[in-house]
C-alpha cells in the first residue's frame, strides 16, 4: 500500500503531488489524457503586464518537480470505480487495482453542453475541444468556425483559436430557451463579458466593466456586434441550427432582441466548417459521489460540489479534492489548492516536520490570495460561496473528523 | 423554427421534445425522465447531457435542484470490459 | 497534406518536427506524427467521421476531445470502445470507424 493515489494530473493533482512527494509520502499520480498537465496544457494567456504565460510549459515543470521527487506518474488509466476498506482506498483502474491511504480525487470539470439542433454533426466541438486541439496536438479544428456561447472562456479561446491560424466568424449566442438557460439571454452575458473587462482591447467593454449596467449594456449594445482582436461578438444574434448533412456547412443564425426573443425576418445562413459549443464548466464529481461524499450545490462554483473544508477534506476520512472539482475557477487557484490537499494529506500521515503546520496554514492563505489576484472570475461571488460552503462543513463534520 | 428535432441525450439520440412530453405528462424526476427515456443511459453514463436533463427538470416543474445530485453516479463511472472488471490489465 | 497542422504560432513557437508514422482508418492509410492522438491524427488529415450511430446511423466526430463524452470511440486493432482522443496513434495501427448495428443484432441482444 503506497501513501498517496492522486486521480488527475492538472495543475491540482501535480501541485499536490509535489507537496506531498517534499514531505517524504509515496505518491502515484494517474489520468486519462496521454499527457500529464489537465487543463493547464491547452492554456495560453497574456498577462497585464504582456507576458504569455503558456500551459505546456508550466505543465512541464510541475511535471518535472513531480518526478525529481519520485512521483510516479501514469498516463492513459482510466479509474472506473472507487472503494474504502477499513483505512484503505481502493482505486480501481483500466491498468490495476492501487491501495492507497489517502486518496486525491483532482478530477477537474467537465463541459456544460447547449443542444441545438445539428450539434451530432462531425465537426461540432465543445470549445474546450478545439482548445485542445490547437494548442497542446497543434492541428487546427477547421478553417473557419461560429462560437456558440458568450463567456469569459469561451471569448479567450476564440482569441487562441487566431493565434493558431483560424479564422472565427463569430461568436454568438445560442437559441434563446429552455435548453440554453441564461447563455441565451443578452443581459446575463453582458453581466458575463463584464468580469472579463481588465483584459479587454475593446473600449467599449474596458470602459463597460466600470459603469454600464448589464442591463444597460445589452440594450446600449451594437446590433451588429463588436470586435474583441478582430473578432465579432454578437450577444445580438442567436444560434437556431447547425447545418450540414455529414458534417458541418454553416449556422443559421437571427437576430435577438434586448431580452433575447427572436426578431422575425432576420434569419440567415453563415457558412462554417467547425461550431464551438461553450456552455461552460461544472466541476466533475463522478468519483467523490460513488465514493459516497456528502454534496452541496452552489451555482456560484459550477453546480454540485464534495462537501469540504479549507484543509481540502472531504467528509469521509481520507479522501481529499482539490481543483475544479471543487468548483470551477482559475488554474493558478487549482495549484494553490493542491498544495493545501498535498500538505493536509502529510499532515494526517503524521509526515509533516516541525513547522509544516505554520506552512498549511500559510498555503490556505495563499489559495485566497490567488482568487483575489485572478485575472478572470468565473463566476461573482465565489469567495464568500467558499467561505459558506466551509462554514457547513465544519458545522456537520468538525466534531466526527480526527485530528482537525 | 428548425426543421431537425433537438437532440439532448447524444448517445442515445434522445430528443427535447420527449423528455419535455415525459416531464410533463409524469412530473418526474431526472431519475424517473432517465429510465422511461433512456436519456443519461448511454455510453457516456449522462456526463454530457446531465445538466441539461437536471436543468429541463426543474424549468418544467418536476424536482427542484437540491444539495443531492439528481442523477446518482454508479460504478462503473467509464466503460470497461469484463476482462478489466475481473482484474485483467488493459 | 497535413494542411490542418499548425505549423507556425506567434507564441507556441514553430511545431517541432516530429517522426512520421502510417496508421490506417477503415483500410485507407494516412501519415500521422508521432505524439499525435488518433483524432488529432485524422482529423489533421481532414477526416471529421469517426463513428457512426448504432441506432440512427447518424455521423459522428469528436465532440469533448478529453474522454468524457465517448462520441470518438472507434475500434483498434480490433478492441471495441477506444476513445479516439485519448489513445496515441502508433505506427501501422488498425483503425476502422464504429458502424451502424443491423436490425438484428440492436434487437437480438447481441450487443
Amino acid at each position: 500500500m503506497i501513501d498517496v493515489v492522486i486521480i488527475g494530473a492538472g495543475p491540482a493533482g501535480l501541485g499536490a503531488a509535489v507537496a506531498a512527494a517534499e514531505h517524504g509520502l509515496q505518491v502515484c499520480v494517474v489520468d486519462e489524457f496521454v499527457k500529464p498537465g489537465g487543463r493547464l496544457l491547452g492554456q495560453l494567456h497574456e498577462e497585464p503586464d504582456g507576458k504569455w504565460v503558456n500551459g505546456i510549459e508550466e505543465a512541464q515543470k510541475l511535471y518535472n518537480q513531480a518526478i525529481g521527487l519520485g512521483v510516479d506518474i501514469r498516463c492513459g488509466i482510466s479509474v472506473y470505480d472507487l472503494r474504502k476498506l477499513e483505512n484503505t482506498w481502493c482505486v480501481y483502474t483500466t491498468d490495476e487495482m492501487i491501495e492507497s491511504k489517502c486518496l486525491l480525487l483532482a478530477t477537474g470539470a467537465s463541459e456544460t453542453p447547449i443542444p441545438i439542433p445539428g450539434w451530432t454533426l462531425p465537426g461540432v466541438m465543445s470549445i474546450g475541444a478545439a482548445q485542445v486541439m490547437g494548442n497542446v496536438h497543434r492541428v487546427k479544428p477547421g478553417e473557419k468556425g461560429i462560437i456558440i456561447g458568450v463567456n469569459v472562456l469561451s471569448v479567450a479561446i476564440a482569441r487562441e483559436l487566431q493565434l493558431c491560424g483560424v479564422h472565427v466568424e463569430s461568436i454568438l449566442l445560442p437559441q434563446p430557451g429552455l435548453l440554453a438557460g441564461s447563455a441565451g439571454n443578452p443581459e446575463k452575458m453582458m453581466e458575463s463579458l463584464l468580469r472579463l473587462s481588465h483584459l479587454a482591447p475593446s473600449p467599449l467593454i474596458r470602459m463597460g466593466g466600470k459603469w454600464v449596467s448589464p442591463k444597460l449594456g445589452a440594450r446600449l449594445f451594437p446590433k451588429n456586434g463588436f470586435k474583441m482582436w478582430g473578432i465579432p461578438i454578437q450577444l445580438r444574434k442567436a444560434a437556431l441550427e447547425i447545418l450540414g448533412d455529414n458534417q458541418v456547412e454553416g449556422v443559421r443564425m437571427a437576430e435577438v432582441s434586448a431580452n433575447g426573443e427572436v426578431l422575425p425576418g432576420t434569419e440567415k445562413t453563415v457558412s462554417a466548417d467547425f461550431v464551438c459549443i461553450a456552455g461552460g464548466l461544472t466541476p466533475m464529481a463522478e468519483l467523490a459521489s460513488v465514493a459516497g461524499c456528502s454534496f452541496c450545490y452552489v451555482p456560484e462554483l459550477g453546480g454540485h460540489v464534495p462537501l469540504h473544508n479549507e484543509f481540502m477534506q472531504t467528509n469521509l476520512a481520507g479522501l481529499y479534492i482539490a481543483g475544479n472539482i471543487t468548483g470551477v475557477e482559475s488554474a493558478k487557484v487549482a495549484r494553490a489548492q493542491g498544495k493545501v490537499a498535498g500538505l493536509s494529506m502529510a499532515r494526517e500521515l503524521k509526515a509533516l516536520v516541525y513547522g509544516g503546520n505554520e506552512k498549511l496554514y500559510a498555503a490556505v492563505e495563499e489559495v485566497t490570495e490567488t482568487r483575489r489576484n485572478a485575472l478572470i472570475q468565473f463566476q461573482p461571488g465565489i469567495e464568500e460561496a467558499r467561505k459558506e460552503l466551509h462554514r457547513k462543513f465544519d458545522e456537520t463534520y468538525k466534531q466526527k473528523l480526527v485530528s482537525i | 423554427m428548425s426543421e431537425k428535432p433537438t437532440i439532448v441525450c447524444r448517445c442515445e439520440e434522445i430528443t427535447m421534445e420527449e423528455i419535455q412530453e415525459t416531464i410533463e405528462q409524469f412530473h418526474c424526476s431526472s431519475r424517473e425522465v432517465k429510465l422511461r427515456t433512456r436519456a443519461g443511459m448511454g455510453s457516456c453514463g449522462g456526463r454530457t447531457c446531465r445538466s441539461v436533463i437536471d436543468r429541463l427538470v426543474e424549468e418544467l416543474g418536476g424536482a427542484t435542484v437540491s444539495n443531492e445530485v439528481p442523477l446518482s453516479y454508479r460504478p462503473p463511472v467509464r466503460p470497461v470490459s469484463f476482462g478489466v472488471l475481473g482484474g485483467a490489465k488493459e | 497534406m497535413n494542411s490542418m497542422r499548425v505549423n507556425h504560432h506567434p507564441v507556441l513557437g514553430d511545431l517541432e518536427t516530429h517522426k512520421e508514422i502510417k496508421i490506417y482508418f477503415d483500410g485507407q492509410e494516412y501519415t500521422a506524427y508521432e505524439g499525435d492522438t488518433i483524432a488529432s491524427a485524422l482529423l489533421a488529415s481532414g477526416v471529421r467521421t469517426l463513428r457512426f450511430h448504432e441506432d440512427k446511423e447518424t455521423p459522428r466526430g469528436i465532440y469533448c476531445n478529453i474522454g468524457h463524452c465517448f462520441e470518438c470511440r472507434v475500434k483498434v486493432d480490433g478492441k471495441k470502445t477506444v476513445r479516439a482522443c485519448l489513445t496515441s496513434a502508433e505506427n501501422h495501427m488498425q483503425i476502422e470507424s464504429c458502424k451502424a448495428l443491423s436490425a438484428s443484432e440492436v434487437k437480438g441482444g447481441t450487443l
